[in-house]
């Protein structure tokens, strides 16, 4: 994880403040329409984003390569 | 992929755990797991279509729309067979997603390894 420089991004989403399953749930349709290794940009207001995203990307296997809440860059996995 | 279920036993009784019951599947769905929500005693009316239109609790997604998401997402709804006569609902009309079941269907998914939350 990389923390203070710009990162490049493929599609970007703001989930303003939904959080918990609403969040994941639509985290999970948004990564799966990009094609492998290409990055989303997210940003998430909800507080409990800090230890969801890096538990849900843990759990399903893409890549969080930059968190500085509320903007992570997660990069899709390969299937 | 692992397991999760998640039990409910509320609707429009208590709206808060029907709706906080729904959003936590949608977290276990939408976390790449095999999810099962387990409607029994009053919440299996949430497995008739129209029921749960109304249900918004403040700071949520409607119910409904939570419950689309789940099973749009591949997410089982597992209704316990003799709750759902006893009230006598119709069998016939289910919502996306939802299975009239009996006990060993139940059995049979926790059994294999999962761990459950109930509401």
């Amino acid at each position: 994880m990389q923390r203070g420089q710009e990162h490049h991004a493929d599609d970007h989403w703001d989930a303003g403040e939904m959080g918990c399953g609403e969040l994941v749930i639509e985290l999970r349709t948004r990564l799966r329409a990009l094609a492998p290794r290409q990055v989303l940009r997210l940003v998430a207001l909800d507080p409990g984003a800090r230890e969801d995203i890096p538990a849900w990307c843990g759990m399903t296997g893409h890549a969080l390569v930059h968190a500085a809440h509320p903007v992570y860059h997660i990069r899709r996995k390969e299937n | 992929m692992g397991r999760f279920c998640v039990s409910l036993t509320s609707a429009k009784d208590n709206r808060d755990k029907a709706t906080v019951a729904f959003v936590v599947a949608n977290a276990a769905a939408g976390s790449e797991q095999e999810t099962m929500v387990f409607l029994s005693t009053e919440a299996v009316r949430l497995a008739v279509p129209g029921y749960a239109d109304d249900i918004r609790e403040d700071g949520f997604a409607p119910l409904a729309e939570l419950m689309a998401k789940f099973a749009a997402a591949g997410g089982k709804i597992y209704v316990c067979s003799p709750c759902f006569k006893k009230r006598g609902l119709d069998e016939t009309k289910l919502i996306a997603g939802a299975t009239i079941v009996g006990g060993a269907k139940l059995v049979e998914f926790l059994a294999g390894g999962s761990p459950c939350v109930s509401y």
